[in-house]
């Protein structure tokens, strides 16, 4: 007690220590021995580039070399279906794996944060197409060319990065409660007030939306009409949160419809017997599909370059099996491909990342508007 | 620690040997090392919110301001908030008032029951307890409304409305209240109530007139924890608000986190009117609990707390207390149980019951981290569990007892992290270690300082509320017999803060196994934690595997507190 001012000097050391430890602006970049991450860049682009200029068993085989001498691969990603590659491809090649996984949101942030400071955290990045845009402009990615990249479906071969797989945006029901033959045949079914409480729409699915906002428009329709659309449809939904709460209450009964699940959702739980499809009876799903790539891209800084590379290869190869026994649509069309056939209509990218507060407005609007029909 | 006393001894003698004036005492020492502590911990994520909210490339703005709070729809958005935190806190604070009233002051039977009606709903995530009572109580596939059909007609209950928010919110709350509340009433001289029904007074008015105005500091503890907690809660306003476009503040928050970049400044608008909630909150938790003597309630006399008995209530306080655990314990958790076992969630029939097995828990046994994460978890559960509570301890003596100027401010700082976004929390911490010497990023030790920073505020309130209850004198005659600060604290406070020590204990262990939004940006391979497993089943759309982790994570847990309460028994937050 005779330490009079004992803890407002100790709050202000503390701010003057937090201070000093943040520098001027916790938001601006590191900058300090950019140095190092110049020769981490160096290191890993000469490795880059000689992989890149060579094809078929040479390009593989001094891959491999390269890579196991690097021995290590580190990855993060917000990629679900990574175990089974891991498993895979650390029984393939003599390289320990350590994988990073969180949302796509946490990614990004992770890698901006290291990034920034200097710290080459991974190697590769394999995560939805928004994050990848993202991160090739902030110029984190390093190109990767080569045959398998020639394969891939054209929506898939972006800037910077190269998908691997696509999320496909379908309309689903419960079997039980539509029965076969009385299936919406159109988006523009769902407005029908007869489905009224049996629909319902995501409360994120904010590229699904502007994939399918756009198309309209291109098809000649208004934008007071693709709005009116929306809304009517809103007016007949319920509003989830999440695909998977989502698909669960839709196995469950809670609501007959969704509008914008993902076709792996619904293909994994109808292979557990659950009473769902987006395939009718008669005819083909309604369309259009809304297809967003999930890609994978190489660090510019990465540590283990060839062994990201070699991964790479891996994913646009064995990878492809594997995630279409998860009931995923793979990047390099096989010998079925789903979406023969069908109308299918990317997620529009560059313009979500112009300007993204326009179309989370725009569809935060739409939806709330419909709510208030009810 | 013994060696303290003799450096006291010394410093005592201080004037006589002026070199030595002005080496601190351990007293001093320690102070300054848990005032330090948590100003460190508070001020980091405050500093990065702060410069978020108010600083964009092009310099000083308020544009974060207007983002949170400038919605055409701001009036209802204010009005669901605030209506969905205070019902929330209100049934919270019945609820686990009762219980813990009931468990620690009567004879009422089934006492055993207690204790999991009152932790099991804060041990389920929360994403499953919300998602069972959708199995429950919806209006469409509802088991409740099933059962209560033929009575009531169809859709007799609806938990898609604010009433069921309410109900969801304030059953996971509870648990906090009722472990508050239990350590204040064990710390209660029952013979002040006795005198009083000695007196005449009825039953009523003695909870109205004693013992309620005795455990006002716990009291104003819990109804400030528990507004800002409602306040901030995403999962269940998601869940079950948006469905019927119920929106409340934080379905905004999270749609400006979400987008890229990540709006910190409208993020940070939001936490800055918390903060102030928070900070006039704690005020007023102070001014209450410092009104003189009067809660005091541990003395220089004996007492021994001796059960009221509550005659021919006795058989109707057990049934309710049955109906209670039935309704919000058991029925959850056998949702919970019963999905487990299926491969996707059906109404129960005969064709479902033919699909049961165990497969789902045999697909944990194979998860490749499960193992790590269960051990990562506990060991972050405990230390985070230890550490807070034993640098809270010293807060709280320092904030109550002391007269050390500015001794608010330690209150103060130890709140604010309870409005900090995690993912705030998370950016602030990677921040700073990414740039530290110490090499602490990318160890399990930046989630440790994450979670003590997280937590600190739970462990300051328990500390804050026991500290209140307990008498000066017994301190004063320690010291006038020559004992010196640290033998006081340790042999003297130390033990009469045991009760509401160890509830906080049992509080952040438990919590702390949920922690994701802060850790799923901070961990790294090999530090993996089982929170983060469930998010990765949840993105999987594996529900019925996350319902069996859920249904492990319980059983856990529900040891682990065990063996806590049989060990809280020897200090007092259980009879016997």
């Amino acid at each position: 007690m005779r330490h009079p001012s004992i803890i407002p000097a100790f709050a202000a050391m503390a701010t003057a220590l937090v201070l000093t430890a943040c520098g001027a602006s916790p938001t601006a970049t590191g900058g300090a021995d950019t140095d190092a991450k110049g020769a981490a860049t160096a290191k890993a682009q000469a490795v880059y580039d000689r992989i890149n200029g060579l094809s078929g068993d040479e390009r593989h085989k001094t891959l491999v070399e390269l890579a196991e001498k690097e021995g290590k691969l580190s990855i993060y990603t917000s990629n679900t279906d990574m175990d089974d590659l891991v498993d895979g491809f650390e029984k393939t090649y003599k390289i320990d794996v350590s994988v990073y996984r969180g949302n796509s949101e946490s990614v990004l942030q992770r890698i901006l944060q290291e990034q920034q400071a200097n710290y080459f955290g991974n190697d590769f990045i394999d995560t939805n197409a928004g994050e990848l845009n993202i991160m090739n402009k902030e110029g984190f990615l390093y190109p990767y060319q080569g045959e398998l990249r020639e394969a891939v479906r054209k929506e898939g071969k972006a800037e910077g990065w190269t998908a691997s797989r696509f999320n496909a945006f379908v309309v689903g029901w419960n079997t039980s409660k539509v029965k076969p033959g009385e299936e919406p045949k159109s988006i523009e079914d769902l407005a029908d007030p007869k489905w009224k409480g049996q629909i319902s729409m995501e409360v994120g699915d904010v590229d699904w939306f502007a994939g399918l906002y756009s198309y309209y428009l291109g098809q000649g329709k208004s934008e007071a009409e693709v709005r009116d659309l929306f809304t009517r449809i809103a007016a007949n939904s319920k509003i989830a949160k999440g695909h998977t709460t989502q698909g669960e209450l839709l196995s469950a009964g809670q609501f007959a419809i969704t509008v914008s699940s993902y076709s792996h959702t619904i293909d994994k739980a109808a292979d557990k017997g659950a009473p769902v499809s987006w395939h009718p009876a008669s005819g083909g799903p309604i369309q259009p599909i809304i297809v967003r790539p999930n890609g994978v891209g190489l660090m510019k800084t990465a540590p283990n370059p060839a062994a990201a590379m070699l991964f790479t290869d891996w994913e646009l190869t064995e990878g492809q099996k594997i995630l279409a026994e998860a009931f995923r649509v793979g990047s390099i069309p096989g010998a079925t491909d789903p979406f023969a056939g069908l109308t299918v209509v990317p997620v529009p990218e560059q313009e979500l990342l112009a300007d993204p507060k326009k179309w989370d407005d725009l569809y935060a609007q739409v939806v709330s508007a419909g709510q208030e029909v009810q | 620690m013994s060696t303290a006393s003799p450096a006291v001894t010394a410093n005592r003698s201080a004037p006589l040997n002026p070199r030595r004036r002005w080496w601190p005492t351990p007293k001093l020492i320690i102070i300054i090392a848990v005032a330090g502590a948590i100003g460190y911990l508070a001020l980091v994520p405050l500093y990065y919110l702060l410069w978020g909210t108010f600083f964009d490339a092009q310099g000083f703005t308020l544009g974060g301001f207007a983002t949170a709070y400038g919605d055409p729809r701001i009036g209802s958005l204010i009005g669901n908030s605030l209506w969905f935190a205070v019902g929330s806190a209100v049934l919270s604070l019945v609820v686990g008032t009762s219980l813990a009233y009931l468990n620690v002051r009567t004879d009422v039977p089934f006492k055993a029951l207690f204790f999991a009606a009152s932790i099991i709903p804060l041990i389920i995530p929360g994403i499953l307890y919300t998602i069972a009572w959708i199995f429950l109580a919806s209006p469409d596939i509802g088991l409740i409304n099933k059962v209560l059909e033929p009575i009531f007609g169809t859709a007799a209950v609806d938990i898609f409305t604010i009433w069921g928010m309410i109900w969801v919110e304030g059953l996971h709350l509870s648990p906090i209240v009722f472990l508050l509340m239990v350590a204040a009433f064990r710390s209660m001289d029952p013979s002040l109530e006795e005198s009083a029904l000695m007196c005449g007074a009825t039953r009523m008015q003695v909870f109205r007139k004693i013992t309620v105005p005795l455990t006002r500091p716990a009291i104003v503890a819990a109804v400030l924890v528990m507004t800002v907690r409602s306040l901030e809660s995403f999962e269940v306003p998601a869940l079950l608000g948006l469905q019927n476009g119920i929106y409340v503040f934080t379905s905004r928050i999270y749609f400006v986190l979400r987008s890229y970049p990540p709006d910190l400044a409208a993020a940070g608008a939001l936490a800055l009117g918390l903060l102030v909630l928070a900070v006039v909150g704690v005020a007023i938790s102070n001014l209450v609990g410092r009104a003189g003597k009067s809660f005091q309630t541990v003395t220089g006399k004996g007492f021994r707390p001796r059960p009221m008995e509550l005659g021919k209530w006795r058989p109707v306080m057990g049934a309710a207390i049955v109906f209670y655990f039935l309704l919000t314990v058991v029925a959850p958790l056998v949702v919970l149980l019963y999905t487990s076992l299926l491969k996707f969630y059906q109404a129960p029939s005969m064709a479902a019951l033919r699909t049961m097995s165990l497969d789902n828990y045999a697909q944990l046994l194979n998860m490749s981290q499960a193992a790590t994460a269960l051990r990562n978890s506990l060991f972050l559960g405990i230390a985070t569990a230890t550490l807070v509570m034993a640098v809270m301890a010293i807060a709280a003596w320092i904030t109550v007892r002391s007269r050390i100027p500015g001794r608010q401010l330690i209150d103060q700082f130890a709140f604010v992290p309870l409005v900090i976004p995690g993912l705030v929390l998370g950016l602030a911490l990677s921040f700073v270690y990414l740039r530290s010497p110490i090499p602490i990023y990318g160890t399990i030790f930046i989630l440790l300082i994450a979670y003590v920073t997280r937590y600190m505020p739970y462990g300051m309130r328990y500390s804050v509320t026991s500290m209140q209850q307990i008498a000066t004198e017994l301190e004063e005659s320690a010291q006038v017999s020559g004992a010196s600060w640290w033998q006081t604290f340790r042999r003297v406070l130390l033990p009469l803060l045991a009760p509401g020590l160890l509830a906080g204990w049992i509080y952040i262990l438990v919590v702390s196994f949920r922690e994701l939004s802060s850790s799923i940006l901070l961990y790294s391979p090999g530090n993996e934690v089982l929170s983060i497993l469930i998010f990765e089943q949840f993105e999987n759309g594996q529900f019925t595997v996350l319902a069996a982790l859920g249904v492990v994570m319980v059983l856990t847990l529900v040891v682990l507190v065990t063996v806590a309460y049989k060990l809280g028994a020897k200090v007092g937050l259980r009879e016997n």
